[in-house]
């Protein structure tokens, strides 16, 4: 008898257990809005996005923000469940070429004429949330690579492609174990970067209104080739060194904000600086950073776009952005608080100026990865030119979509 | 690739002659299922209802957002013949079926003689047992980043040893041709727990074998060759099995290894030479949204490792001689 207590109660202890684990859903208030956000970076990060919060409640009487906070690793795994069991957010951030996928399949809406002045906004962070010449979302705070660069070794940075080269060759001939510049490689991350360069050729990655894949043309090939001519006088043996811009073995390298702080924290010796990249024909450049967006299922839905324009005004646009580690998207806020940003921060603002959207294709990480990537490589291992790793990756590309240019 | 059909019977049948009161035995029923109840619910709700869905969603396209769509075998058929679609699943195959064949062999290797010296020492054996060990209990994330040290083209470890015999530096991991060797011999490097069952293999050779065939004259040579080997048959047999179902599902390391450079995005080293088969399948479930695909590729790995399994169980002697 004994026995099947203790058991009943074991089993009703284990079950119990199990149970615990299951959430309970918040009962919503008529007018509570959630906000899906990245985990902050650091507690200031934190007091500014409740700042942010209390000072849009005051405004708005009788309204609730409520935001929940997911590390960013697991965000795109949690948002892409979420809108599977319906339990979305009313608004949220969302990674840049999610935008083009979650539009097409309806899981994000429109944004109402007259939410924002688009003029208000810097033109390629806005092009960022374009599917279809339509606007989904807005720019939260973005960020571009630009050329860091070693002052003792970089006296005065390139402007132009020549200067890069020239430049690049002068470094390695001047100490023959030193690279001229970590030249990016063929991987997901390099192909990231490279639409900025054949941008910075005049080019065009894609032409989406007329079907056109244009990353076979002249400016793209250039820019292949540009990466291709800077290997010489930047051997892989030296840049494939860990961290080798920071250790002093490369003059430059193209890298985004993340790494100023983390070469100013572990290298504080290293003197550098941060310059747009050199171009052939245009100051040009990529962008990368949040967009926010309003879901479907999600209620409130005009409420939730007067928050993103609350969060992107130039009120409050800049502190946000530093607070979330990347750049203001509202020109005035960049205007008026440019001095606020460190010395090598303004390398990134004068680039986010002229920086251009990735194409709003739902499969552009596909090709970006599966096409683009292997084509870069190819052409740098020297296994064939880059007019030819490019014309095969473009033709597969136009084979997947089934684009006939 | 834990195996419910394997379940233990129970050791003792109840004896019908004996039964007592059967109420009593009908609640004993009750609370047995009662109590494997959490068990049971585990493995439906987080390994049957996956696998079970995932075959069902082989045969969907399915963006993980909207409802998937049937599309009956096309998934299986474009991985396996459209190289626009899925240009590099062939390539994803050859890479984990060349590491499979580098990365097995070694770790047995390494495991075997890692065992022997540590069954040959008297002292101290514990220590160095728990120093071998010690790789399989660290973080991938760490055994990542200390071995993109090691096999730094400037500063790596290897090379300054290679260098000593006068191999010039080699750029481990961004060669397509070294990028399978590296990774093998970081996974010979992580053998412990095969170390570990070949050294509870090698204390259960009787040392009556041995010392009759120390009488029979065989030297140390001949006496790990015609006694040790042939001995340990069943426990290489297992370890083969096993470490071949391991590599050919690698993929922590081959993630960590070429997940660095700042981007998220990962895709398999110089030339896809790193592109193992289960990171080929995480690409296109996570990044690419093709889950559809992805299940489907998770089958075909099943069916192969299957395959490869039985052909093991024909093929290879289990037996001790």
């Amino acid at each position: 008898m004994i026995r099947r207590v203790t058991g009943i109660a074991a089993v009703a202890a284990l079950l119990a257990g199990l149970t615990a684990c299951g959430g309970s859903e918040e009962a919503a208030g008529s007018t509570t809005l959630t906000y899906w956000m990245f985990q902050d970076r650091t507690p200031q990060a934190g007091e500014v996005v409740e700042k942010i919060r209390t000072d849009f409640e005051k405004a708005n009487p009788g309204v609730t923000v409520k935001i929940v906070k997911i590390p960013k690793d697991d965000y795109n795994t949690k948002l892409g469940s979420a809108v599977a069991a319906g339990t979305v957010p009313d608004v949220g951030i969302l990674d840049q070429p999610l935008v083009a996928r979650y539009a097409l399949d309806k899981t994000i809406v429109e944004m109402p004429a007259g939410t924002v002045n688009e003029a208000d906004f810097f033109e390629g962070a806005l092009n960022t949330n374009r599917v279809d010449g339509k606007l989904y979302g807005l720019p939260v705070d973005h960020t571009a690579v630009a050329l860091f660069y070693n002052k003792k070794l970089v006296p005065t940075p390139p402007k132009t492609w020549d200067e890069l080269k020239q430049m690049s060759d002068a470094i390695h001939k001047a100490d023959p174990k030193v690279a001229g510049i970590v030249v990016p490689k063929g991987d997901g991350y390099g192909a990231w970067m490279w639409p900025g360069v054949v941008h910075g050729a005049g080019g065009e990655m894609v032409d989406e209104a007329n079907k056109k894949i244009l990353f076979d043309q002249q400016p793209a090939v250039d820019a292949l080739q540009l990466w291709v001519d800077l290997l010489p006088s930047s051997p892989r043996e030296i840049t494939d060194s860990d961290l080798a811009f920071a250790n002093g073995l490369a003059g430059m390298m193209i890298s985004g904000p993340w790494d100023v702080a983390t070469i100013k924290d572990q290298f504080p010796e290293l003197d550098f600086n941060v310059a747009p990249l050199p171009y052939k024909t245009t100051p040009a450049g990529n962008i990368g950073g949040e967009n926010a967006v309003v879901f479907a299922k999600g209620t409130n839905a005009a409420l939730a776009w007067k928050w993103l324009a609350f969060l992107t005004n130039s009120d409050n646009n800049t502190q946000l952005a530093q607070a979330l580690g990347g750049f203001p998207i509202n020109k005035a806020a960049a205007e008026r608080d440019a001095a606020t940003f460190g010395e090598q921060q303004q390398g990134f603002l004068e680039q986010l100026k002229v920086a251009h959207a990735r194409p709003a294709l739902p499969d552009w990480i596909k090709i970006n990865d599966e096409f683009i990537a292997p084509a870069i490589e190819a052409a740098l291992s020297g296994k064939v030119t880059s007019q030819q790793a490019l014309t095969e990756a473009a033709n597969k590309t136009r084979a997947l979509l089934g684009w006939n240019s | 690739m834990a195996s419910p059909v394997l379940a233990e019977r129970p050791a003792v049948e109840p004896r019908p002659g004996r039964r007592r009161r059967p109420g009593i035995g009908r609640s004993d029923q009750l609370i047995g299922w009662l109590l494997i109840t959490p068990a049971l619910v585990y493995f439906v709700v987080f390994l049957l209802y996956p696998a079970v869905a995932a075959l069902y969603y082989s045969f969907t396209d399915w963006n993980l957002r909207t409802a998937p769509n049937w599309v009956g075998f096309a998934n299986y058929t474009e991985l396996l013949f459209n190289d626009v679609e899925f240009p590099h699943f062939w390539k994803s195959v050859q890479v984990t079926l060349q590491y499979t064949l580098i990365a097995v062999p070694l770790t047995l290797v390494s495991a075997l003689a890692q065992a022997l010296l540590i069954n040959a020492i008297r002292r101290g054996s514990n220590t160095f047992r728990l120093l071998l060990f010690l790789p399989v209990v660290t973080a991938e994330a760490a055994v990542g980043a200390i071995w993109r040290w090691l096999y730094d083209p400037q500063y790596g470890l290897i090379n300054a040893a290679l260098g000593l015999v006068g191999i010039p530096k080699q750029n481990w991991l961004n060669t397509p041709e070294l990028v399978i060797p590296a990774l093998a011999f970081i996974a010979a490097w992580q053998c412990g727990i095969s170390m570990i069952i070949y050294l509870a293999g090698l204390k259960g050779i009787p040392e009556s074998i041995r010392e009759a065939a120390i009488i029979d004259g065989a030297g140390p040579v001949q006496r790990f060759w015609k006694v040790v080997v042939p001995m340990l048959r069943p426990t290489t047999f297992y370890l083969v099995v096993t470490g071949t179902i391991a590599a050919l599902q690698v993929f922590g390391l081959v993630y960590v290894i070429f997940s660095g450079g700042g981007g998220r995005s990962v895709t398999g080293g110089p030339e896809q030479s790193g592109l193992a088969y289960v990171l080929h399948i995480y690409l296109y479930a996570f990044r690419y949204d093709a889950m559809g695909a992805a299940c489907a590729m998770s089958f075909m790995l099943l069916v192969l490792i299957m395959i490869v399994t039985a052909l093991q169980f024909k093929f290879l002697k289990q037996e001790a001689s």
